[in-house]
């Protein structure tokens, strides 16, 4: 009777062991190449991703993340084989390291915003003039940014709010997201009375219909270029996306999004 | 419905709770029947996953088994590919963060079995393995039981380690519940619900089997 | 050798000091207060206890022998155990239980060995069922039957008959002195309750603090123990000091001065004159001296005294006295409720009695140890 339940559990065993160890194999059969990038992508890059397997039938797979965060997994050499960085002194640190094939393309330079969501007693004041009153006046408690630390988009909302003069009265008034799209998460969510979040992020339609927004001058923080590169890792179609998202197609994409390259119309 | 991080997160779970098996039902067996020199510090070390956030967690693992560490760079020397960032990597940290959950459950059920009921094994002329077999897991089966049902349950849900070691590598090591976090960032509100509402089913089915077990072990052994 | 013969020393964390054989079909019993170390003799005859220095042989066969660095492992041994709580396999029917210790390789075979092991134990009928739906007899004799299964070549029992009630008990004793003849092989039994071993026991064995106090027949050592400190593991109360005045040899008698008391003990010749040595009497030998019916015996050893404590159980009363002439230990002694009744005893009262010469045993003196209650004047 033992012998029968041993060999039944062995059967079972390998049977459990064979499905799991499939699993990973799986995903490297595909071989799909890791495109890592930064979060303010996060919908612009999937329609690049579709266009790109509509014209050539192959795949990527897409990672979002802060671009710091990003930066340093590429330093623990994660397997990423193209780096869409929302600030390009990372990829160009990157590239003197080692990591990268060359110091990379920019694909756009980015805008910050202030949006406030719909029942928000701030207005919609890029200039922050009216930020700045509602500091005075109470009218503001909390305001969602990314984190400077790690977000590029984060810095430049920094930026802006020293330029105005505002920082030291703000500062603890901030609420920090882990990405850009996690800053803008919080500045919908109702729980903030707005936040300072990427232009290409409130251009989408789940974004904007849930508040307003206006861009704050560029002249307010240190411009926002964008590169993307390939890291040392390339295969194949990891150079063909890179091609592809330089390709008009791929810059109709961007531009619908707010990734404008300098030089470039809207 | 993200089809692959559901059955990265199957796997990763039930190969955990495999590796666990020999390993809780080791280790718990030596906790319980032996007194030793150290014993408190290898029982503390054992439950330190517990209350370790997992970010702390994540980071050891990560400098532990990154690619300058020696593990890792063993691993790539042998493998060719990085332990870090890769579905094996997650199954090596899955299998550390859940060693409290798979052997403080048997401990305690070996540990309930009378000193006599052993010794009575022994003397019938059972071997070690035989005594094992016949007697001593037919009477702490509810605690292996719910240290298996607790692992995968548990891994199912890990998040914080998964993150820091694996990152969110589609089809690698984007977990459900990594995907989910995903799904939020990416406003796919529709998703993340719909994923969210399925980890906790699970979660709520392994609770309650882990309840109905646990009372099992206490009526056995009355 | 045929038999057991056992040999185990160690200073901690349980001393140990023993040095004892038992022959086959030898019942051995092991007596002694709560924590003495008898249970971890038989542990360390079973290989469950490893002390530091251990020989332990059985029928030419060398279990244990330290400085040899030999250890037999205990499912290599074939030794019957049963346990305190019997350690039955909760899981395992009764007859399971008995076939988990038979190594016949044929399951039918296995089946109808056990189930005649049940049968020599009275337990016929009740192999389907599990421990928990027995009662404390019945587990006890599938522990025995389980035991006698591995066809041990020494059978252990420790306190077996503690967890039953007394009738049951009394039915388990005739039991095993049933089966005597059946087994062959060397059997210790590890017990707190004198009556027990010498209703069963061929030898007894004293142990306190992990030493043998004394072996021998079970009725010479309850009797003639040889030391105070045997005698009071034994139950004996009345143990006083003396010294020996001189020996007489008619009529034969050996002569103690005790505390100035001249008393007349049966003549015990080795003990040289003026050693000090300790005696006692049991309290059945001290004779009350009735008001009602004076006898001649009343002129052997006569004290009297004045009763501290009267304490009635049953059909016999227990006084104490306190003697006159300044021995600080009270003499106990036994007398028939209706006698008591009838002489007025009762605490206070003042009565004199007859200690028994024939009943007076002698031992080596020991260090004095009071009661709280017996402080010198």
């Amino acid at each position: 009777m033992s012998t029968l339940r041993s060999s039944a559990a062995r059967l079972l065993g390998a049977l459990l062991l064979a499905s799991g160890l499939s699993a990973s194999s799986h995903a490297r059969a595909t071989e799909a190449p890791v495109v890592a990038a930064a979060s303010d992508l996060q919908l612009a890059l999937i329609e690049v991703a579709d266009a790109f397997r509509r014209t050539t039938g192959q795949s990527v797979r897409l990672t979002f993340g802060s671009s710091g965060n990003l930066a340093r997994q590429i330093r623990q050499r994660a397997p990423f084989q193209v780096f869409f960085s929302a600030n390009e002194d990372f990829v160009k640190d990157l590239a003197k390291d080692g990591l990268m094939r060359d110091p990379g393309d920019l694909y756009g330079v980015g805008r910050v915003v202030l949006f406030v969501p719909a029942n928000s007693p701030l207005k919609a004041d890029g200039t922050l003039a009216d930020l700045a009153a509602a500091l005075a006046d109470g009218r503001l408690k909390k305001l969602a940014i990314a984190n400077p630390e790690h977000a590029p988009y984060g810095a430049r909302a920094r930026e802006a709010l020293m330029h105005a003069g505002l920082w030291d009265a703000i500062e603890d008034k901030l609420v920090l997201g882990e990405t850009v799209s996690q800053a803008a998460q919080f500045a919908m969510s109702g729980n903030t009375q707005g936040g300072i979040i990427a232009y290409s992020l409130a251009l989408s339609p789940r974004v904007a219909s849930l508040g307003t927004y206006q861009l704050i001058p560029a002249g307010m923080h240190k411009p926002l270029r964008q590169a993307m590169g390939l890291t040392k890792d390339a295969d194949a179609v990891a150079r063909a996306f890179y091609d592809f998202a330089k390709s008009p197609e791929a810059r109709t994409i961007f531009r619908k999004h707010g990734f404008v390259l300098p030089g470039e119309a809207s | 419905m993200d089809w692959d991080a559901l059955w990265l997160s199957m796997s990763l779970a039930v190969l955990t709770v495999l590796a666990l098996l020999p390993i809780g039902i080791g280790l718990g067996r030596v906790l319980a029947y032996r007194s030793f020199r150290g014993k408190e510090i290898v029982e503390a070390l054992v439950a330190l996953p517990l209350v370790l956030p997992p970010t702390v967690l994540g980071y050891y693992l990560l400098v532990a088994l990154g690619h300058a560490s020696p593990v890792g760079q063993l691993w790539h020397a042998a493998f060719g590919s990085q332990l870090v960032f890769t579905f094996e990597g997650l199954l090596v940290a899955s299998i550390i963060f859940n060693l409290p959950f798979a052997i403080q459950p048997i401990q305690r059920s070996f540990e309930a079995i009378p000193v006599e009921v052993r010794d009575a094994a022994a003397c019938c002329g059972m071997s070690p393995w035989s005594a094992l077999g016949r007697v001593e897991l037919p009477l702490a089966w509810p605690g292996v039981l719910t240290a298996l049902v607790l692992g995968f349950a548990h891994t199912l849900g890990e998040f914080g380690v998964v993150l820091m070691v694996g990152g969110s590598i589609p089809g690698e090591t984007r977990t459900i519940a990594v995907s989910i976090y995903d799904r939020v960032q990416a406003f796919d509100d529709v998703a993340a619900a719909r994923m969210s509402a399925l980890l906790l089913a699970i979660s709520l089915v392994t609770i309650a089997a882990t309840f109905h077990f646990s009372r099992r072990v206490g009526r056995r052994l009355g | 050798m045929r038999g057991l013969s056992l040999e185990l020393r160690q200073e901690a964390p349980i001393p140990l000091d023993i040095a004892l054989t038992c022959a086959p079909g030898e019942l051995l019993a092991l007596v002694g207060p709560s924590g003495c170390g008898k249970s971890t003799i038989l542990r360390s005859i079973a290989g469950l206890y490893r002390p530091r220095v251990a020989k332990v042989a059985v029928d030419d066969e060398i279990w244990t022998d330290t400085s040899a660095g030999i250890r037999v492992a205990t499912w290599m041994r074939h030794v019957g155990m049963v346990f305190q709580s019997y350690g039955l396999f909760p899981h395992m029917s009764a007859i399971g239980n008995v076939e988990a210790a038979l190594a016949t390789p044929d399951p039918a075979e296995r089946r109808r060995r056990a189930a005649a092991l049940l049968d020599q134990v009275n337990l016929g009928g009740l192999e389907q069922r599990r421990p928990d739906q027995l009662s404390g007899g019945q587990q006890q004799r599938v522990a025995v039957a389980r035991a006698l299964a591995r066809e041990p070549k020494v059978l252990l029992l420790d306190e077996p008959f503690s967890a039953v009630d007394k009738l049951t008990r009394g039915r388990l004793y005739e039991e095993l002195a049933g089966m005597r003849r059946s087994l062959a092989m060397p059997i210790l039994l590890v017990t707190h309750d004198l009556d027990e071993a010498l209703m069963l026991a061929d030898r007894l064995c004293l142990v306190q603090r992990g030493r043998i106090l004394q072996q021998g027949r079970p009725l010479d050592v309850v009797n003639r123990p040889t030391t105070p400190e045997a005698a009071r593991v034994v139950g004996h109360r009345n143990i006083f000091p003396a010294r020996v005045a001189g020996h007489r040899l008619d009529p034969p008698a050996t002569l103690l001065d005790w505390r100035g008391r001249r008393i007349e003990a049966a003549l015990q010749p080795a003990w040289s004159v003026g050693a000090e040595v300790s005696w006692l009497i049991p309290p059945s030998k001290v004779v009350l001296h009735r008001r009602d019916r004076p006898s001649r015996g009343e002129a052997e050893n006569p004290v009297a005294g004045t009763i501290s404590s009267f304490v009635a159980l049953g059909d016999t009363t227990i006084s104490a006295i306190v003697l006159d002439g300044g021995e600080p230990r009270r003499l106990t002694l036994h007398v028939a409720r209706h006698a008591a009744e009838r002489n007025g005893l009762a605490a206070g009262v003042r009565i004199s009695v007859s200690l028994l010469a024939e009943a007076i045993h002698v031992m080596p003196a020991q260090r004095p140890r009071y009661r709280r209650d017996e402080v010198p004047r």
